[in-house]
């Protein structure tokens, strides 16, 4: 396929996920946020500015009056706000941008999807909504867009070339994002004694479940207990949930091999990364080891991620 | 439901009583039979379909919004059969012609020998690329793709207005407004032989692949798009994918020792077949314009080796001047030995003394074009003009006699349309594409346009037209 065609519906494709990541994470911190701040403010200030570093060069505006709830600043700088290069708005419309560049490469199912979505959010943004509620009810109709899109996609897409760099670049940016995530929020949860205030300990483990889409999913495996030891493993290793760290990479590496033509640098280091995930010892998920392995698989797909335009995109 | 017949022009619907036209009586009646509020929900969901499907065109200089919707109007034209007929001969001559003349302008030039057209009416136009000159395309053919504007007189007379030989644009839109009628009136089509058009992509590939230098081959055909800020860009992307065929841009393309390659996620393909959607000006840096950043560095040399077939060749343009224009009945008499099927507008051309004079003392009366332009920019509509415009007009005119043509204000046909909730008369003209392959095919109708504001005459898109259905219907019996 084209070299231009391949570049844009994988950046389509880590814009989609990306679209997802962020609606999600505002969903769940909004919610714990609301559920927190009369008991303990520190811990949902600090569940909001977790947000500036997992999506590190984000800008967003200072809260419209001091006595809007916390909530609010965040949730229209990461949502609404079209200057904000990690804001809902952006990713999506660089995602359909970069879908309306290559049109005839896609489905018309799937461009549909997109446009309608995209045209919904801008709809909430030229509004200028501010208003909690309204924002959260807009944040599930785009939740809801985003699948349909990601379903249109699913469903209409042949296998071929389009589709396999339009998962690669989901399921990169998905396994990266989710590092960045755990890279945030673990140290401070770990260090965080459960007898302090066991109720606030256990919301904050289900949270980080449910920002990582995987609540339900650690449940299947181990019902209701919610102990750190099974949480951080199921979400480094499992290998059936789909945004565990393991399911990433070996998605990654999946979607590498398929692409026709020799393997090149990319499926070398993600190969690896995946190797070590697959056949872990367990140590990596606790204490000292954690925060440099994280950093690692940040790394990695970074260089995964140059490597591919290296190979493929600048021919 | 109150229908506004039109006093002044060709109604296309009523007759001079204001009944209905037999072609037009079932349409009318399915209409009056609805209410006005169902119409309204109609037009709204056809107006919601457009935007959500992206079915848009960029507008040049506009800041703010630059996509937006090509207005569709919902009420259709429809051409009887016998009437289409003539259109579709007269077509299929006109472009026979035209491809012979552009062939013989780069070849032995007969035709200017032969005192048929003036030489330097051709030679010194900017279209005729002295490059190009004994440099056989691929079959001989320069014109794969012609749109060519046709609008009726007061007496309901089919006239020639312009020919597109470059790169015609429009033909999406007569697609997916068939499209967007069936899905918001299906009644309208219970009660007449419609002739599908639905081939088109098919066809085009068909003439594209006809042009491919190795036919034994699996020839590959692309089309060349300037990118997504193009206005024509919807439709470039539409045609891709309809046929099933790459959507390249300049640096997307390579050439290599004679030969254009694709640049793949494989490594290199080789392109036989470009349907360019480039300004021919901009195909390649290293033979027309230098600052070229949309063209492919070396592409004029490939095509020259024949290597490469360009739909539609390059120097094509030298035929759809506005001055050439003026001669093609000539021409056609010329190189077919027949009368031209479908009469033109009288023309009068700059280059002529006799008719410089005519125009500058009627140029209150006239509509007066440049040659290069297309699109409706930079042109004088005399009747419509004030005093001051039409003297700066004429200054301008007197520093480049050569570069302007003129003609008389036709009274364009007028259509009933739905504007703010009422049926209202509005111009319109047609635009047929002909497609010229192994042999020469017209698509059955065209593109409708409408000038969607009160008394306009321009129908542009980028001048607040809109565009309508157009209905050929099948011949009775067929």
């Amino acid at each position: 396929m084209l070299s231009r065609v391949a570049d844009a519906v994988y950046w389509m494709g880590r814009y989609l996920e990306r679209s997802e990541n962020i609606t999600r994470l505002l969903l769940v911190t909004e919610d714990f946020s609301t559920e927190t701040q009369g008991l303990a403010e520190q811990v949902a200030q600090s569940a909001w500015k977790d947000l500036l570093a997992i999506f590190p060069a984000a800008q967003v505006a200072p809260p419209v009056s001091a006595f809007a709830p916390m909530s609010q600043g965040y949730l229209v700088g990461f949502f609404l706000d079209p200057s904000n290069p990690y804001s809902v708005h952006y990713s999506l419309r660089k995602a359909r941008e970069n879908a309306r560049s290559v049109r005839e490469a896609l489905t018309v199912e799937a461009f549909l999807a997109i446009n309608e979505t995209f045209r919904a959010l801008d709809g909430y943004a030229r509004r200028g909504l501010t208003d909690p509620p309204a924002l959260r009810d807009a944040l599930g109709s785009t939740h809801k867009g985003l699948f349909a899109t990601i379903g249109a996609i699913e469903h209409t897409f042949t296998r071929d070339e389009s589709w396999l760099f339009l998962k690669l670049g989901e399921s990169l940016e998905r396994t990266y994002r989710t590092a960045l995530v755990l890279r945030a929020k673990l140290p401070a949860l770990g260090a965080a004694e459960p007898r302090a205030d066991v109720a606030l300990y256990y919301t904050q483990w289900r949270t980080l479940l449910r920002a990582l889409g995987s609540l339900e999913n650690y449940r299947r495996s181990y019902g209701a207990r919610l102990e750190p030891e099974l949480v951080v493993p199921f979400l480094l290793f499992d290998p059936h949930s789909p945004r565990s760290l393991r399911y990433g990479t070996d998605a990654v590496k999946t979607y590498l091999e398929r692409i026709p033509g020799e393997p090149g640098p990319a499926l070398r280091l993600v190969g690896r990364l995946h190797a070590e995930l697959a056949y872990h010892d367990g140590l990596v998920a606790a204490g000292g080891e954690q925060a440099a392995f994280l950093d690692r698989v940040v790394d990695v797909m970074i260089q995964a991620h140059d490597a591919l335009g290296t190979q493929y995109f600048a021919t | 439901m109150k229908w506004v017949p039109d006093t002044t022009a060709y109604d296309e619907t009523f007759d001079r009583a204001a009944a209905a036209r037999p072609h037009y009586r079932p349409l009318v009646a399915t209409l009056e039979s609805f209410t006005q509020a169902e119409i309204d929900r109609r037009e709204r969901l056809q107006k919601i379909s457009l935007v959500d499907q992206g079915i848009t065109f960029t507008v040049y200089g506009e800041k703010d919004g630059i996509e937006r919707i090509f207005p569709f109007d919902f009420v259709p034209r429809i051409i009887p059969a016998r009437e289409w007929e003539r259109i579709e001969a007269g077509l299929v001559q006109r472009v026979r012609a035209l491809n012979l003349f552009i062939s013989d302008v780069y070849q032995d030039q007969r035709c200017l020998k032969d005192g048929v057209i003036p030489p330097e009416l051709v030679l010194s136009r900017r279209e005729y690329k002295r490059e190009l000159l004994r440099v056989t395309p691929p079959r001989q053919i320069y014109t794969h793709v012609v749109g060519t504007d046709i609008i009726r007189n007061d007496r309901g007379e089919y006239l020639i207005l312009e020919d597109n030989c470059r790169c015609p644009s429009g033909v999406s839109y007569v697609l997916e407004n068939r499209n967007l009628l069936h899905r918001v009136f299906p009644e309208f089509f219970t009660r007449y032989p419609v002739r599908p058009i639905r081939e088109y992509p098919r066809l085009l590939l068909d003439t594209l692949l006809w042009a491919a230098p190795r036919a034994s081959e699996n020839p590959v055909a692309v089309v060349l798009t300037p990118g997504i800020h193009n206005s024509a860009y919807f439709e470039h992307s539409f045609l891709a994918r309809e046929m099933g065929a790459f959507l390249v841009q300049g640096r997307d393309l390579i050439v290599e020792d004679s030969y254009v390659y694709m640049r793949t996620t494989g490594g290199r393909q080789r392109v036989d077949v470009i349907y360019r959607r480039v300004d021919e000006d901009f195909l390649d840096p290293l033979t027309f314009r230098r600052d070229s950043l949309l063209g492919v560095p070396g592409l004029v040399n490939v095509y020259r080796e024949g290597n490469v077939a360009i739909a539609n060749a390059p120097g094509a343009g030298v035929a759809d001047d506005k001055a050439v224009y003026a001669y093609m009945p000539a021409l056609i008499k010329y190189y077919l030995g027949e009368e031209a099927l479908i009469g033109q507008v009288p023309t009068y051309v700059g280059l002529r003394k006799d008719d410089f004079a005519y125009m500058r003392e009627h140029l209150a009366e006239l509509v007066v074009k440049t040659t290069g332009d297309s699109g409706g920019y930079n042109m004088l509509m005399g009747p419509f003009a004030a005093k001051k415009e039409i003297e700066a007009y004429l200054a301008q005119m007197k520093k480049a006699p050569g570069s302007y043509v003129a003609q008389p204000l036709i009274e364009l046909s007028s259509h009933p349309t739905y504007v703010g909730g009422r049926f209202e008369p509005r111009r319109i003209d047609l635009r047929p594409f002909i497609l010229y392959g192994e042999t020469i095919r017209v698509l059955p109708g065209g593109l409708t346009r409408v000038a969607l504001r009160e008394g306009s005459y321009v129908v542009n898109s980028s001048q607040g037209g809109g565009s309508k259905d157009t209905w050929v219907l099948a011949p009775r019996g067929s």
